[in-house]
C-alpha cells in the first residue's frame, strides 16, 4: 500500500506521495491513513463542478482533482476577475474545501500558477515572468519528460522558454513545446465542458432561500418570463428545458422536462415543471433552501406562431400536445406511445412503438396506405407467444381440434388457415422454423390466433403457440 | 293545505336535485330555460350532446338514443378469457365514433390506457389488427402507466384535455382504489369536457359506479363469410359477434341481445339467430372452473335483477 494523497500537515512532516504506508508508519506511528476511494473522490469533484455552474456554464474536469472554468464574459457579473476568484475560493473554503485557483488567459498558465505558483489573477503581460520561475512540471508534462529535463539541468520553465526549439523537439518530441505554447497562450487550447451548453439560459439569484414547491414554481415562472423575449427575438421555442436548483449548502439538482412542440409561454413552461416536480419533489431534498434557480433551454426548434385556420382543428392539436407534455413530464416519455407500421410480415416486427412526444399524430389524414393483402390480424397480440398444449390436431398441417391453454381446454368449432409465415432469413438465419398461423374459434365463440412452429415428421415434434386474440 | 303545499315544494326540490345529479334537465329548470329563450335571452349554456347510436333500432330505443358521449360507459367481461370480446366491443364503438367524427371533419386521436396486468393477460393492442378492425392505427395512442393511481390520473387528465375522441381505460378486476368515488370524479370530468370515457373491465364483478351504462360482453360464434349471391361460406370465421347484456341503464329489465360488428362499413348489425353450437353461459364439455379474477374478498354469487344498488366489490 502506498500513499496517494497527503494533507498539509503530512507534507510538512516530509512524507511523499508514492511512499509505502509501512515506511511512513515507521517514521510516524501515529499517522492516520484512510483508504483511497476514487469513486467517492469523483463524486465530490462532480458535485463541486455542479456547484461551479453558478459562475459559468462551461465547467470542465481536469484530471482527478481539478476543474477548469471558462469565465469569458462572466467575470463582470461578479465584480471583476479578482472578486470572482476570491468569491470562489472563500465559498469553497467555508464549505471545508481547500482550493487554489488562478485566472489567466490560457488554461495551461492557470493550471501552472494554481498548482505550482501563487495563484491569483495573472495579466497578459506578466505571463512569461510568472512562468519563468515555475518548475518544468508546471507545464503538464509526463513524468518521464520531467525527469529527463531535470537530468539535463533544465529545472525551471525559464530554462526551456528561450532554448532553441528544434533540438528540444528532436530530443523530447512535440509534446513539450506544445505544452509550453499552450501555457504561453500562443496555442489555442479548448476546454470541453462536461455538460451540454444550453442555447439559452436565465437565472434568478434569491436573497432569501426558497424551499417549497409553490415557491420554486413561482420563481420558475418569473425566470421563464425573462427568457421569453430572447426566445422571441430568435424565433424559436424550447423543446427541452432544464431547471437547475442550487442549494444553499452547495448541492445542485437538475430537473429536465421535454415538450412535444416548441414552447415559449412562461405559463406552459412552469406547468411542465409543476408536473415534473409532483413526481420528483420527494427526492428533492430542499434542506435549507435553494438560492439560485436557473432555467436552461437545452434543445430548441423554430417556433411556428399559432395561427387559427379555417378548419378550427388547432385547439384540439394544442390541447393534445399540452396533454402529451404533461404526461411525459410526470410519468416519463415512454409512458405514451403510438404505433408505426413496418414492412415486415413477421407479426411482432410489423409494428414498432415510438414515444408520442417525438411523433405527434399528424394533423391531416395521410392517404390510407392499403396494407398488402394478408389474412386478418388479431386485435391484441401477446408480447411473448404462449405455449399451447395440443391434445388433438390434424397431421401434417391441419388446425388443432382440442387444445389446452392457460389450464383451460378448448374445443375448436371452426378454423381458418394455415397462413404460412416464413421467418426473415436475413435476421433469423436460414434455419429458423416457419410458422403456420390459424384463426380459430372455439365452441363458445372465443377467437384465437394460434401458430405451429416446425413441421410434423421432422426431427423434433412441432410446438404450438398462442399469439393473439381476436375480438 | 299549507302543509300539503310545503310537502309538494319539498318534493319538487328533491326531484330537481336528483335531476341535476343525473345531468338531466329538471322539469322546472327546462321550463325556466324555455322561458328565457322565449324572452330572447341567452341560449342555454349547454346544448345536450347527441348520443352515439348503435344503428340498431331496438337497441338504440332501449338506450334512449345510444351511448352518451359525455359520460362513462363500462364494458365488462366476467371472465378473463372474454377480455378480447370486451375490448373488441369498446374498440368497435370507438371506431364508429371515429368515423362519425371524421365525417364531421374532426380528426381526433384515440387513447387506450392499459392496465399492466390486464395487458399481460389479454395482450397489447396490435396496430395491423386495429386497422383490420376499422380503426385508424395512426391516431391510436397507447399508454402504459405502471400503477393504478398513475393510470387514474392519466385518464382524468386525458378526459379533461378533450383532445381525444374517446378514452378507453382497461382495468382488471375491481381494484380497491377505483371505486365509486373515483368513477364519480371521472364521470364529472367527462361531463365537463363532453368527451366519452369507456371502461373495459376484465374479469370484474358488478359494482356500483357512475357509469351511465354498463354492458356485459361475451363472445358469440362469429358470422360466416358471405359469398357472392346470398350464400355463406360454411366453416369460415367472418365478422365478430358479441353477446351483450345491458346490466345498468335506465331500462329496468336486463336486456340481452346479439350484435355483429362489420369492420369495413364500421357499423353494427343486429343478429336474429346466431349459429350457436351451445347456448352461451352453459359449461362446455371440457371447461375448467369459471372464476372471476380474485379481488379483495371472497367470490360471491352474482346478484342481478332485484337488487337496486350493489355493494362495493372492490
Amino acid at each position: 500500500m502506498r500513499l496517494t494523497a497527503l494533507d498539509e500537515l503530512a507534507e510538512r512532516l516530509g512524507l511523499k506521495k508514492e511512499q509505502g504506508v509501512a515506511e511512513a508508519r515507521a517514521m510516524y506511528p501515529t499517522l492516520e491513513v484512510a483508504e483511497e476511494d476514487p469513486a467517492a473522490d469523483r463524486r465530490l469533484l462532480e458535485a463541486i463542478a455542479d456547484w461551479c455552474d453558478r459562475y459559468t456554464p462551461l465547467v470542465a474536469f481536469d484530471g482527478k482533482d481539478g476543474l477548469f472554468l471558462d469565465i469569458s464574459g462572466c467575470a463582470h457579473l461578479f465584480g471583476g476577475e479578482k472578486a470572482l476568484l476570491k468569491d470562489v475560493l472563500s465559498r469553497l473554503f467555508y464549505m471545508g474545501i481547500d482550493a487554489r485557483g488562478a485566472i489567466s488567459s490560457s488554461p495551461g498558465l492557470s493550471w501552472a500558477a494554481s498548482r505550482f505558483g501563487q495563484g491569483g489573477v495573472i495579466e497578459d503581460e506578466e505571463t512569461e515572468q510568472v512562468l519563468m520561475s515555475l518548475p518544468v512540471a508546471a507545464l503538464r508534462l509526463e513524468a518521464q519528460t520531467v525527469d529527463a529535463l531535470k537530468k539535463l539541468g533544465l529545472k525551471y520553465v525559464g530554462d526551456v522558454i528561450d532554448a532553441p526549439r528544434a533540438p528540444l523537439t528532436r530530443r523530447f518530441g512535440p509534446g513539450l513545446l506544445l505544452r509550453l505554447d499552450q501555457a504561453l497562450g500562443r496555442e489555442e487550447e479548448p476546454v470541453s465542458p462536461r455538460r451540454p451548453v444550453a442555447s439559452l439560459s436565465a437565472e434568478s439569484r434569491l436573497i432569501e432561500p426558497i424551499g417549497t414547491e409553490e415557491q420554486i414554481l413561482a420563481v420558475t415562472r418569473q425566470v421563464a418570463l425573462s427568457l421569453q423575449p430572447s426566445l422571441e427575438t430568435r424565433g424559436i421555442g424550447g423543446r427541452v428545458f432544464e431547471l437547475v436548483l442550487f442549494r444553499v449548502d452547495g448541492r445542485v439538482f437538475h430537473i429536465s422536462v421535454g415538450a412535444s412542440q416548441p414552447l415559449r409561454e412562461p405559463k406552459f413552461i412552469a406547468g411542465l415543471f409543476s408536473e415534473r416536480l409532483q413526481a420528483v419533489y420527494d427526492d428533492l431534498d430542499a434542506g435549507y433552501g435553494f438560492e439560485i434557480l436557473r432555467l436552461n433551454v437545452l434543445r430548441h426548434d423554430p417556433f411556428n406562431a399559432a395561427q387559427a385556420d379555417f378548419e378550427g382543428d388547432r385547439q384540439g392539436e394544442i390541447s393534445l400536445s399540452a396533454f402529451v407534455d404533461r404526461v411525459s413530464a410526470r410519468l416519463g416519455a415512454d409512458c405514451l406511445q403510438s404505433f408505426q407500421l413496418r414492412e415486415s410480415h413477421v407479426p411482432e416486427r410489423a409494428v414498432i412503438t415510438v414515444p408520442v412526444m417525438d411523433h405527434l399524430p399528424r394533423r391531416k389524414a395521410a392517404q390510407d396506405i392499403q396494407p398488402p393483402f394478408r389474412q386478418e390480424r388479431p386485435l391484441r397480440l401477446f408480447a411473448t407467444p404462449e405455449p399451447v398444449e395440443i391434445m388433438l390436431a390434424e397431421v401434417p398441417d391441419g388446425p388443432p381440434q382440442i387444445f389446452r391453454w392457460r389450464r383451460m381446454q378448448h374445443q375448436v368449432a371452426r378454423s381458418e388457415g394455415p397462413e404460412r409465415i416464413v421467418m426473415e432469413w436475413w435476421i433469423d438465419g436460414d434455419d429458423a422454423e416457419a410458422r403456420d398461423y390459424f384463426r380459430i374459434e372455439d365452441e363458445t365463440g372465443h377467437r384465437f390466433w394460434i401458430y405451429r412452429r416446425g413441421f410434423y415428421g421432422g426431427e423434433f415434434d412441432p410446438r404450438w403457440f398462442m399469439h393473439g386474440v381476436f375480438a | 293545505m299549507a302543509q300539503h303545499a310545503l310537502a309538494r315544494e319539498r318534493l319538487f326540490a328533491l326531484r330537481e336535485t336528483i335531476a341535476r345529479l343525473e345531468g338531466k334537465p329538471a322539469p322546472a329548470l327546462a321550463a325556466a330555460e324555455r322561458g328565457a329563450l322565449a324572452e330572447g335571452g341567452k341560449t342555454p349554456r349547454r346544448a345536450s350532446l347527441p348520443p352515439l347510436a348503435f344503428g340498431v333500432e331496438y337497441l338504440d330505443e332501449a338506450l334512449e338514443g345510444g351511448l352518451p358521449l359525455d359520460a362513462i360507459t363500462e364494458f365488462r367481461s366476467a371472465l378473463s378469457r372474454d377480455a378480447g370480446a370486451a375490448s373488441g366491443l369498446a374498440m368497435a364503438v370507438a371506431a364508429r365514433l371515429q368515423k362519425q367524427e371524421s365525417d364531421a371533419g374532426r380528426l381526433l386521436p384515440l387513447l387506450w390506457v392499459g392496465d399492466a396486468v390486464g395487458t399481460l393477460e389479454a395482450g397489447r393492442p396490435y396496430a395491423p389488427g386495429l386497422q383490420d378492425f376499422g380503426l385508424n392505427a395512426e391516431r391510436f395512442l397507447h399508454a402504459a402507466p405502471r400503477k393504478l393511481d398513475e393510470a387514474l390520473w392519466l385518464v382524468e387528465t386525458a378526459v379533461e384535455s378533450a383532445a381525444f375522441s374517446a378514452v378507453i381505460f382497461e382495468v382488471r378486476g375491481n381494484p380497491t382504489h377505483f371505486g365509486l368515488t373515483e368513477s364519480r370524479r371521472l364521470s364529472l370530468r367527462a361531463r365537463a369536457a363532453r368527451r366519452p370515457l369507456f371502461i373495459v373491465r376484465q374479469a370484474g364483478a358488478e359494482e356500483a359506479s357512475s357509469a351511465a351504462f354498463r354492458l356485459h360482453v361475451e363472445p358469440a360464434p362469429s358470422a360466416l363469410r358471405p359469398l357472392p349471391g346470398e350464400s355463406k361460406l360454411s366453416g369460415s370465421i367472418g365478422n365478430p359477434i358479441f353477446r351483450l347484456t345491458l346490466e345498468k341503464g335506465r331500462n329496468p329489465a336486463p336486456l340481452c341481445f346479439f350484435l355483429e360488428w362489420n369492420p369495413h362499413e364500421r357499423e353494427f348489425l343486429p343478429v336474429a339467430e346466431p349459429n350457436l353450437v351451445r347456448p352461451p353461459g352453459e359449461q362446455s364439455a371440457h371447461s375448467g372452473a369459471q372464476l372471476s379474477a380474485s379481488a379483495n374478498g371472497p367470490h360471491r354469487p352474482q346478484a342481478m335483477g332485484a337488487l337496486l344498488a350493489f355493494e362495493r366489490a372492490s
